[in-house]
């Protein structure tokens, strides 16, 4: 897992994000301005010296959104900043029992549009790549089109809210009941109840403007059309489906969104999409869009598809005896000045002994010292030498580079 | 499952006929109880079923290790389960209901005590009834033998499941209101839907159609 996240933070730099430390703990009412009430539900809450409410962040979005607003403030927008932490939630997940988990990010703040919506799709899916996942999909959606939808059929305040939760719960057998009970004409209501499969290439963008008839909805399906040919450009028109059947969280996302289903994990391992209201309750009104990695899934469908990431290379086995640990020392000193990672032995080794060790180390060379002087140094072609130590470190980093 | 085969989890008990019945109806496999024996997973006709609890269908579906789900919607009211719930199958009919003893002078919500000890499996569907109807109640959760929860004094009233009323009249106990109705129904899992959306999707019609037939 800790590879796959730094493979991903340094994709991110890649995309000139800065990392950012956030704090672990906030005030309840500063998460609060951020999260809908089941989010709330489920921070890990208590109280401080002063009776004062506080929660460890269940996620990382709202403190970097506060950061931006607040010591970020005089920074010049747009904003490309990412993180990597672990996130606690009071209640175990509907997957696992796990409360913390690990999650790596990146926002994008300042930045309207489809070229900026494409940039963080593309970003999420070359982290994906760089974390070692393989056959996975991204599906992008756009949470105008269900708003325009519903807003124009101009439902009774309670139904409409029916309708939501319906959908938020993926119960479309109560979806259906409850459009039953509507005075929607029946076309209407067959789009409700059919936008959800709305899902492929760029021709089901035709498809669905020809079946909706506001302004809101047709601007989402346009910002849409745009992002995919973006997205052709990036390069990853094979990877991305559209999918206008998309609906997550309604009251936080405002435009394009995305997630990643990696292979037979049952569930998205990235997920992301504009958040335009944000900010402006941080008092710095500021378009923003962003996406998370859940760095325990990707670990775990790595693991499942049996290709274990490499272990770290270690380039040399540094092994002494008599009088050799001073030289040792410094010789190691001098490969990690050129990048190279070494170990020194912890004690004694004659040289046959050194040649096991290093076998268990898997190092790709074997040096050893007995003194001043000559080093003896078994490279990776298993050939041996004989060299004055500044010559081993001069031809390996050679080597190296 | 990295298989091509879709899967099923179908639950053993008294939705497996009709499940079965479905299948073969929509005319994606043909089995029967018998011929399933004891076997708990069956590969046949390209799809891949497998037999589990009732309460575990929907952990199947939402870990992914089945692509689709057929279970009671009495078994979804306790879970926030993270799949999709596509179709009312329309059989495996029965109702959740509060039931007082024979002799209890509890009838509608007005002759309620200020709180209502209510024995029940089902503690979540329960508090979402009393929420709705304004009562409060004092919910005792219990995992079998509800029945018997009125006649030790351990509760004034039970909630549960009943599809033919033979086991409430035989504990001498009466409906005094419906609270929940449930049947069979069509679930699948988040993912499937979309990163196998065509074998997956195609099912999901078929057997649509199937019930609509019906």
């Amino acid at each position: 897992m800790r590879s796959s996240q730094e493979a991903i933070l340094a994709e991110m730099r890649r995309w000139g994000y800065r990392f950012v430390v956030t704090p672990t703990l906030e005030s309840v009412d500063v998460l609060g301005l951020g999260l809908g009430a089941e989010q709330r539900r489920r921070l890990f809450k208590f109280a401080d010296g002063d009776g004062s409410l506080l929660a460890i962040v269940g996620e990382k979005t709202i403190p970097v959104a506060r950061l931006a607003a607040g010591g970020l403030r005089s920074a010049p927008l747009p904003l490309r900043l990412c993180y990597a932490a672990s996130v606690l939630a009071n209640d175990a997940g509907r997957f696992s029992n796990r409360r913390e988990t690990h999650q790596a990010g990146a926002e994008l703040i300042g930045a309207a549009g489809p070229v900026a919506d494409a940039e963080m799709i593309a970003l999420a899916v070359r982290c994906l790549d760089a974390a070692g996942l393989r056959r996975y999909q991204v599906d992008v959606g756009h949470s105008e089109f269900f708003k325009g939808l519903l807003a124009g059929f101009r439902l009774d305040p309670q139904v409409e809210a029916g309708v939501k939760s319906a959908l938020a719960a993926h119960d479309f057998v109560a979806l259906e009941r409850l459009l039953a009970t509507t005075r929607l004409r029946s076309a209407e209501r067959e789009l409700l109840l059919r936008f959800p499969a709305l899902r492929g290439g760029p021709e089901i963008l035709d498809a669905a403007s020809r079946l909706v008839g506001n302004r809101r909805s047709e601007k989402a399906l346009e910002e849409l059309r745009r992002v995919h040919e973006l997205l052709g450009t990036h390069g990853l028109a094979a990877l991305v489906n559209l999918d206008l059947g998309a609906i997550r969280d309604f009251d936080y996302y405002t435009g394009v969104i995305f997630e990643a289903f990696g292979p037979d994990l049952g569930r998205s391992v990235a997920a992301g999409g504009r958040y335009d209201r944000l900010l402006e309750r941080f008092g710095r009104p500021a378009a923003a869009t962003g996406f998370v990695v859940h760095l325990d899934l990707v670990a775990e469908a790595i693991g499942r598809s049996g290709e274990r990431p490499p272990l770290p290379r270690l380039d040399a086995a540094v092994a002494w005896s008599a009088a050799g640990l001073p030289p040792a020392l410094r010789l190691a000193a001098s490969l990690r000045l050129f990048g190279m990672r070494a170990i020194v032995d912890t004690e004694s080794r004659s040289a046959a002994a050194a040649k096991l060790w290093r076998v268990q180390l898997g190092a790709v060379n074997l040096l050893h010292c007995t003194g001043e002087g000559r080093v003896a140094w078994v490279d990776s072609a298993g050939k041996a030498h004989r060299l004055p130590p500044e010559q081993v470190v001069g031809r390996m980093a050679g080597a190296v580079m | 499952m990295s298989d091509t085969r879709v899967s099923i989890a179908l639950c053993t008990g008294s939705l497996l006929e009709g499940s079965l019945r479905l299948l073969a109806a929509a005319g994606i496999v043909q089995l029967d109880v018998k011929q399933l024996g004891r076997r708990l997973l069956v590969e046949k006709g390209g799809v891949r079923i497998v037999l589990v609890r009732p309460s575990d269908v929907a952990a199947y579906v939402d870990f992914g290790a089945a692509d689709l789900g057929i279970v009671g919607k009495d078994q979804l009211w306790e879970s926030t389960g993270a799949h999709y719930e596509l179709v009312d199958l329309g059989f495996g009919g029965c109702t959740l209901v509060l039931a007082v003893p024979d002799g209890s002078p509890l009838r509608g919500p007005e002759t309620w005590p200020p709180v209502l000890r209510v024995a029940t499996k089902y503690p979540r569907a329960t508090a979402a009834f009393f929420a709705r109807v304004g009562g409060a109640a004092d919910i005792v959760p219990l995992h079998g033998s509800v029945e018997l929860a009125p006649q030790v004094g351990l509760a004034d009233a039970i909630v549960d499941l009943t599809a033919t009323g033979t086991t409430l009249r035989e504990n001498r106990l009466r409906v005094v209101a419906e609270v929940e109705a449930s049947t069979a129904r069509l679930i699948a899992n988040q993912a499937s839907l979309k990163t196998r959306s065509g074998e997956v999707q195609s099912l999901v019609t078929r057997l649509a159609r199937a019930v609509a037939a019906r």
